[in-house]
């Protein structure tokens, strides 16, 4: 287990260090001259003049080696001093870490919604493994897997909010323009934890206990709800992890249509205007979270099932 | 022959007839595609237009057949590419063990880690935008389902006594990985794959609605929803048809990959239970 952790760890740091390494060269690859860009990031006036670029750049260590500038880059980024956007012209940290909130609540929203509904429809489908009711759940939340978002939004839209008027079609001001987007969002999340719920439930009736517990006089719903249930829980934990770091940059797109302001809108705006030091900021923060995010997640599956740390092996 | 169900068999036909469709466009589509017919804007479907008019009055079935190829190309590039590295490092992660292999093993783990949108986004900010930069963001993250299945494959096949048997006698390292690891590793990567094309589709489209993959003139089923999207509620059949192309292929072959990779986990299990469809 310790070196597990240890490793998982270190394999943490190093994707951190090696994906903000990338980042952090941007300015390098990117065409134009690498220094004009970063001296916009750092000076929040315009400098147009050779000499005060020449001065700004020694002042700012942009002659130094690679390494030295990204190491002092990284040191800024985590006192929170993520440059300037090139094109607001305001700290990169004011706008990233907003945006940041306003995602986190929608993908919290999404999938919190989309375990309300894959949980019973998993338990369900486990219930009446290989009957009618069972097929029926599994092929149409599988078919979920092939709906794209940049459709369903659309769609829901469409009917909800141009055609019925019950929705708004875009925004962030209110509690109902968060109903289309988290439903976009949940879809396919819905269709992965419906099916490691039922997975998940099948092997804990298959389990020894179950028999056990019934004999002890517990009745059929009591079985199930104390001793299935949550034992079908344990692989729907590690893939919530999963997809509440993926979803942090990837509602790009739900973002984008809905016009709400959070991570996945500041990327796409980021990039579409190469507004480098704000692309930077929120690559950053998302990957260095997903990575945490994850190596969290994988820790705790350790511990909740043990045998995956090959004890029966 | 055993019995298919009828939904898997219907998902091969309707597959087969789709790449047939867009690989016939040029001689299927009625109109050229970006033929302009301003006074037919927006038309509804019916009469020449069999599924309406665009905006600038385009066709919307031969852009539908000409943006299925650029979709579909993409996608299936992507999958063959992605396939072949994955399978490559898998591979080698199972034969050379030890150090090479715990590093392919956690570079897989922090790119699964990684949002797979954000790292798109990122190669399109330091390439820009093209087909190649479109190709390499679907290849960076895409590897990584198939070095895992590969690898756990082959692993799997490296401990039956056959190869033993044949490393005994002698036979080299590139024998036994033609002849015994390959073809036990081809029908769950084959069944991989066919999952895995679904999933680009469904990526290269998102990326050309955001504007980051196909670049105008030419236009995909991504591009050619974003383009209707101003126009939904005038022009409806403008978004059914782009997004309801890329829905039924994406269906048909999650479909069929996921019944190769049943059969492919447990053989014996998938032909017991075909038994009892028969």
């Amino acid at each position: 287990m310790l070196t597990f952790l240890a490793k998982r760890t270190a394999t943490l740091v190093a994707a951190v260090l090696l994906s903000s390494y990338a980042v952090f060269l941007i300015p390098y690859v990117t065409p134009g001259d690498p220094v004009r860009k970063i001296i916009r990031s750092r000076v929040a006036g315009d400098v147009v003049d050779e000499s005060t670029v020449k001065a700004l750049s020694d002042s700012l260590g942009l002659q130094d080696p690679l390494p030295v500038q990204y190491l002092r880059w990284l040191g800024d980024f985590f006192t929170g001093d993520m440059g300037l956007s090139h094109i607001s012209r305001t700290p990169v940290a004011d706008q990233v870490i907003p945006a940041l909130g306003i995602t986190l609540s929608l993908v919290i929203v999404a999938l919190g919604t989309a375990v309300v509904v894959a949980l019973p429809l998993g338990i369900i489908a486990a219930l009446r493994q290989g009957g009618r009711t069972d097929k029926m759940i599994t092929t149409i939340t599988q078919s979920f897997i092939a709906m794209p978002e940049y459709w369903l939004a659309p769609l829901l839209v469409l009917v909800f909010a141009l055609k019925l008027s019950l929705l708004p079609s875009a925004g962030w001001s209110t509690p109902a323009s968060m109903v289309l987007p988290a439903a976009t969002l949940a879809l396919r999340p819905i269709s992965f934890f419906t099916s490691a719920v039922r997975s998940g439930v099948i092997d804990a009736l298959e389990a020894e206990h179950i028999p056990a517990a019934r004999a002890r006089g517990l009745s059929r719903t009591q079985t199930i709800l104390h001793h299935v249930v949550p034992n079908g829980l344990v692989p729907l934990s590690t893939l919530f992890a999963v997809w509440f770091a993926g979803l942090l940059g990837g509602s790009v797109i739900v973002e984008v249509i809905f016009a709400i302001p959070g991570m996945g809108r500041l990327l796409y705006d980021a990039v579409i205007n190469s507004d480098i030091p704000l692309a930077q900021g929120g690559v950053v923060l998302v990957v260095g979270l997903a990575v945490a995010i994850t190596t969290l997640a994988d820790f705790l599956h350790r511990i909740l099932s043990p045998k995956v740390g090959g004890t029966l092996a | 022959m055993r019995k298919w169900p009828a939904i898997d068999a219907a998902a091969v036909v309707i597959l087969i007839l789709a790449v047939a469709a867009v690989a016939a466009a040029p001689w299927l589509a009625p109109f050229p595609p970006d033929a302009q017919n301003l006074a037919a804007r927006l038309a509804a479907p019916g009469g020449a237009h069999l599924l309406g008019t665009d905006h600038l009055g385009r066709d919307t079935l031969s852009r539908l057949l000409d943006g299925g190829r650029f979709s579909m190309l993409v996608a299936a590039l992507a999958t063959v590419l992605t396939g072949v590295i994955g399978l490559s490092i898998g591979i080698l992660s199972a034969r050379r063990k030890g150090w090479l292999d715990e590093f392919f093993t956690r570079t897989n783990d922090v790119l699964l880690a990684l949002p797979e949108m954000v790292v798109a986004l990122f190669i399109v900010a330091a390439m820009g935008t093209g087909f190649t930069s479109l190709l390499v963001a679907l290849t960076v993250t895409g590897w990584t389902p198939f070095a895992r299945l590969a690898r756990t494959l082959a692993y799997d096949v490296s401990a039956r006594g056959f190869v033993e048997a044949a490393r005994v006698v002698g036979c080299p390292p590139s024998f036994i990985i033609f002849r015994h690891v390959l073809p036990h590793l081809a029908a769950p990567m084959l069944g991989q794959a066919t999952l895995r094309f679904g999933q680009l589709l469904i990526s290269v489209g998102a990326l050309s609605y955001l504007g980051l993959g196909v670049q105008p003139p030419q236009s995909d089923w991504g591009s050619m929803l974003a383009a209707a999207q101003p126009y939904a509620e005038r022009a409806p059949w403008g978004i059914l048809a782009p997004g309801l192309a890329i829905f039924v292929i994406a269906l048909c072959v999650t479909l069929i990959g996921q019944r190769a990779a049943r059969r492919a986990a447990d053989p014996i299990d998938a032909i017991v239970m075909e038994g009892q469809h028969a």
